[in-house]
């Protein structure tokens, strides 16, 4: 399995490649959409500047690092969606970058523009985002037969789901899974909210007003007794979720380390289900947490491939967290029904 | 005569409801009452008699009261669409597999719904792989009635279905309609101090390039429903599309998960949030809702209703005003999807 790791300055090549990146992926916002839209529509999954690359020089400098690596770089265009002036200002801005930057291909959501890429360049690898929401393998024939060359799967997939994806795709199309960094509580591709001016709505949420009600019919008395503590406990689970889901509180461990969502125990089942990829996300995060991730990940993953059993892999994804009442927690997992 | 933004004539609709189809959606029900599937209930009965949604703040200029929100609601439709009735039901929740209807079921509707000429959607979520095949025994459920389509959420269900139902009536659903809803921000969408291109951006889909339309071409979709949009949609959005459009009404979906909030509850903390876990269906008999602080409004809420694992805001009157004026003219909207939660009193 290779692993995808974000990338977010030229600078930061050399060190993710001499630690085992397989294949790089960075965000790239030209001056001229940051003119027209400027924070109000996002390019990418990030604000206009946080993560991403501004000038495209930077683009080619990145890119000609991680091919001396000989790392692919894919550039994200992951969007929910893009309107048709948009498109039009993006596709003659990619072709330069396939063509001037070396840019190896792009990651998009927007299924329509996916149709209007491999129209207008058939030999680009495309990659469809985790935004796609890839959850059943009608969705793998549907992006295979639109030529996609490998789906990210979402992060609500289970590892049964991934390694039925990852059978239904076999031989077609290139796979990856999430194994580090980020989350939400909610599913990415469905969610219809921005994170520009008031925040992630899935953080906010624990901390507003709220009311659980009786719908349906059902007595307005029903929530005073064990429902309503069991109503009150599930709110205060919630927030705990939505807590670890956003880094743990962006806390580290006492090594330093960050916190945050991770598949690692996960690892020796993912290594078995075909899966191509394993991502780690973070474009807009530090480059130590980029290279403690992508080490910790690698650590792990090289002691799968040597033959460790399941639970000594485990142990060692525990070890290098160093976080174990977080761990036993199960709400920093991406992969729960595995560690349940 | 009216004129569309393209000074295209339009004619105004004729007949009742001004020829716009209105369809009732019961997503948390186990089965549509029956007296819709016969054809006998009217919008003012079903919406007016404590059947209403169950938020009872919906921003600013938001109902006082549950029994108001549907009076208006009932109110509001009738006005703008005089002797609209009901004349198709929805079955199925679109966004959690586990309401799915059973094919028994759904072969019983059917029936009950064809003497009464009400016709029948099958709504489906986005679907995971298990969902994906359950979800083909109930589209063969369907097969041979009348007027029955299917409500994809999902480009790969869409896909499976039309590979495998050719003939089979497919419905965009809302949830695949990108566009920002996010109601904390989404008045301020059109605002005038946003640069234009933003703003249109914002008021607007990439629904209208060339390659979205090739796939409703290649797979053959002749509707789109969208959602009661805070901010103004452009008129594009609404009309300048091969598809005819369902809006819904009143509620904007805003976002969702695979893990569900109440379906938690009786779950051991470890093993709560767990997408795709079992539940005991709390989605029938709780909600929460959420008063969102509005950004810059000294104390103003809007209110966000969670249903199971999804998020739902009923929008404000001036928002229903604005889609129902709308639709008497329009060439494309010809059908409102009225969502009614809960059938208190209803048999199971």
């Amino acid at each position: 399995m290779k692993l995808t790791v974000p990338v977010s300055l030229p600078d930061e090549v050399e060190m993710l490649a001499e630690n085992g990146a397989g294949g790089f992926f960075c965000g790239y916002v030209p001056p001229e959409w940051l003119e027209q839209y400027g924070g109000a529509f996002w390019l990418n999954r990030r604000g206009p500047v946080a993560g991403n690359l501004v000038q495209r020089d930077d683009v080619s400098l990145l890119v000609e690092r991680s091919h001396a690596f000989g790392i692919p770089v894919h550039v994200t265009f992951n969007a929910p969606y893009y309107t048709p002036e948009q498109q039009d200002l993006l596709l003659p801005l990619i072709g330069r970058l396939a063509r001037e930057s070396g840019m190896d291909g792009v990651i998009v959501s927007d299924v329509g523009f996916l149709v209007a890429l491999r129209c207008a360049f058939p030999a680009l690898s495309v990659h469809a985002s985790s935004v796609m929401a890839t959850l059943n393998p009608g969705m793998v024939d549907f992006l295979e037969e639109l030529g996609v060359r490998r789906v990210i799967f979402p992060r609500s997939l289970g590892v049964a789901d991934i390694a039925a994806l990852c059978d239904a795709a076999a031989g077609r199309i290139e796979t990856e899974a999430f194994v580090m960094n980020e989350g939400c509580v909610f599913e990415e591709g469905y969610c219809m909210t921005t994170h520009r001016s008031v925040g992630a709505l899935c953080v906010q949420l624990p901390g507003v007003p709220h009311r659980v009600l009786p719908v349906g019919g059902e007595p307005a008395g029903s929530l005073a007794g064990e429902e309503g503590v069991r109503a009150r406990e599930v709110m205060g689970a919630f927030k705990d979720w939505v807590w670890f889901q956003n880094g743990c509180g962006n806390s580290m461990n006492p090594g330093g380390i960050p916190n945050g969502p991770c598949g690692l125990c996960a690892l020796f089942d993912l290594a078995r289900t075909g899966v191509t990829s394993l991502k780690i996300s973070g474009r807009g995060t530090s480059s130590y947490r980029k290279l403690v991730s992508l080490q910790m990940v690698r650590g792990v993953l090289d002691l799968v491939e040597r033959g460790a059993p399941r639970e000594e892999a485990a142990r060692k994804a525990m070890a290098l967290r160093n976080t174990p009442k977080f761990c036993e927690a199960r709400y920093m997992c991406y992969y729960r029904e595995e560690a349940s | 005569m009216l004129l569309t933004r393209h000074h295209r004539e339009a004619a105004p609709r004729e007949g009742a409801g001004h020829g716009v189809e209105v369809g009732l959606s019961f997503p948390f029900l186990t089965a549509p009452p029956p007296a819709v599937l016969r054809g006998e209930a009217s919008l003012a009965e079903l919406l007016d008699d404590g059947h209403g949604w169950p938020s009872t703040g919906a921003g600013r200029d938001a109902p006082a009261s549950v029994a108001s929100a549907g009076a208006q609601l009932a109110e509001a439709l009738l006005r703008h669409l005089p002797g609209a009735a009901p004349s198709r039901v929805y079955v199925g929740n679109e966004t959690c597999e586990r309401l799915l209807p059973a094919p028994r079921a759904i072969g019983s509707w059917v029936r009950a719904a064809q003497e009464g000429r009400i016709a029948l959607s099958l709504v489906l979520p986005p679907l995971s792989r298990g969902g994906l095949a359950k979800a083909e025994e109930a589209v063969r459920a369907l097969e041979g009635a009348i007027d029955a389509e299917v409500v994809a959420n999902d480009w790969g269900t869409v896909h499976r279905l039309r590979s495998r139902h050719p003939g089979l009536t497919i419905v965009l659903g809302r949830l695949t309609h990108k566009m920002l809803r996010d109601p904390r921000l989404a008045d301020y969408f059109d605002s005038p101090q946003a640069p234009a291109p933003a703003r249109a951006a914002l008021c607007r889909s990439g629904e209208l390039a060339p390659g979205f339309r090739a796939l409703m071409e290649r797979y053959g979709i002749g509707r789109r429903e969208v959602d009661p949009f805070l901010q103004p949609l452009e008129a594009d959005e609404w009309e300048c599309r091969s598809e005819n459009v369902s809006v819904h009404l009143p509620y904007l979906f805003v976002t969702m998960g695979r893990a569900c909030l109440l379906g938690a509850m009786h779950r051991d903390p470890a093993d709560k949030f767990v997408p795709g876990a079992p539940c005991r269906s709390e989605c029938r008999k709780y909600a929460v809702e959420f008063r969102l602080p509005v950004p810059g409004e000294n104390g103003a809420v809007k209110h966000l209703l969670n249903r199971g694992n999804a998020y739902y805001h009923a929008v404000p009157s001036s928002v229903l005003g604005r889609i129902l004026e709308r639709l008497p003219s329009s060439r494309r909207v010809d059908r409102v999807v009225v969502t009614v939660p809960d059938g208190q009193g209803w048999p199971i």
